[in-house]
């Protein structure tokens, strides 16, 4: 019981995490549902082995970039859903509508990415150093910054292609 | 766009998320119970049925092989058999393998290889399984024709004639469609472990 009460406390704290990676890897609203409870299904699986050796965040960061990149290509969801709300903005505040339009621009910018750098390219928006992304993805810092170099390319043509 | 503007939008947006607390306690157990149920349910539920009804024919046939009693229909029925009750186990195998995946104690670059090394082993064994597919449509019916009525269609071939191009066709046809796609996917599975070495 006191396990339940302490993850539910961690997803609670950090469903903000598990939100924008869902919002960075689909598109349609069941999909983000589908990925969004696979990814609290994963986490509460391996909450019991989570031992504090890194912070809550980068476990959720891993945890829930391998299941977003795994589920995905499944392409199937995953039998029936819990009924719950997924979208963080409706279009009926000024602000909200703002924020939903900065959603959907950095989704199309981002799109075109490949999976893993998507994954990348996330980490480093989330303000996590190299040294942080190679520890959550296993790649090493130098390739981080090699990849990080052509994203910064890459989104910079595509942006100019969009104009 | 820089993506330092990216950033400032994203953080932007990141604030007014995290200012949102939309999950309850209930809701996110509830997910856990129903997501645990659904990896049940969810299991390859077609390729298993496929496969037991394969495996059971393939030992119905192992137990009448006794019944053909030419070299021809024998090695023809020992195809069958080892067709039938090998290749739904090795793509069961396979399957349950892609299942299993680990990916709660692994990193993204070990997860990802791993995930298209067992994706393109699969792919190959369903693509043998098209090729054996051929050979099945050969070898089976004389088979089949000599255990349920005894006769030997090698001896009298003329059920063969329409029968073997007929299937060779629709075979052909469901093959080719189904080929392109491993073809597809495996493609994109190789170029994303390239990727990943890159």
């Amino acid at each position: 019981m006191q396990n339940h009460l302490d993850f539910t406390a961690v997803i609670k704290a950090n469903e903000g995490i598990i939100y924008k990676i869902v919002s960075m890897y689909c598109d349609t609203r069941e999909d983000k549902k589908d990925l969004y409870q696979e990814i609290v299904y994963q986490l509460y699986k391996s909450f019991d082995s989570f031992r504090g050796d890194s912070k809550v965040s980068t476990w959720m960061y891993r945890i829930a970039l391998n299941t977003s990149i795994t589920h995905i290509n499944k392409k199937k969801r995953s039998g029936t859903q819990i009924p719950f709300e997924i979208e963080r903005f409706t279009e009926t505040t000024e602000a909200d509508q703002s924020a939903l339009e900065n959603l959907k621009l950095l989704h199309d910018l981002i799109a075109q990415l490949s999976a893993i750098d998507k994954g990348i390219v996330l980490l480093f928006l989330e303000d996590k150093s190299y040294a942080q992304i190679a520890q959550i993805t296993g790649f090493s810092e130098s390739n981080i910054g090699t990849r990080m170099a052509r994203i910064k390319t890459k989104l910079k043509n595509k942006h100019l292609n969009n104009l | 766009m820089e993506l330092n503007e990216i950033k400032s939008l994203w953080n932007e947006m990141s604030e007014k998320i995290e200012a949102q607390e939309v999950l309850t306690n209930s809701l996110i157990m509830e997910m856990t119970q129903q997501r645990y149920k659904n990896t049940f349910s969810s299991l390859k539920f077609y390729e298993t049925i496929g496969g037991i009804i394969c495996l059971i024919a393939g030992f119905a046939l192992l137990f009448n092989l006794d019944r053909l009693d030419t070299w021809y229909l024998l090695t023809s029925g020992i195809i069958c058999v080892v067709y039938l009750i090998g290749l739904p186990l090795i793509t069961l195998n396979s399957i349950w393998r892609m299942s299993k995946l680990n990916i709660l104690n692994k990193n993204l670059k070990q997860t990802l290889t791993d995930f298209y090394k067992r994706k393109r082993q699969m792919l190959l064994i369903q693509q043998l399984g098209i090729a054996f597919n051929f050979l099945l449509v050969i070898v089976s019916l004389p088979v089949i024709v000599k255990i349920s009525n005894g006769k030997d269609l090698f001896l009298e071939p003329a059920q063969m004639y329409w029968y073997v191009p007929g299937m060779f066709l629709f075979l052909a046809v469901a093959s080719r469609a189904g080929y392109r796609c491993y073809k597809r996917i495996a493609a994109s599975a190789q170029k994303t472990l390239e990727e990943l070495e890159g």
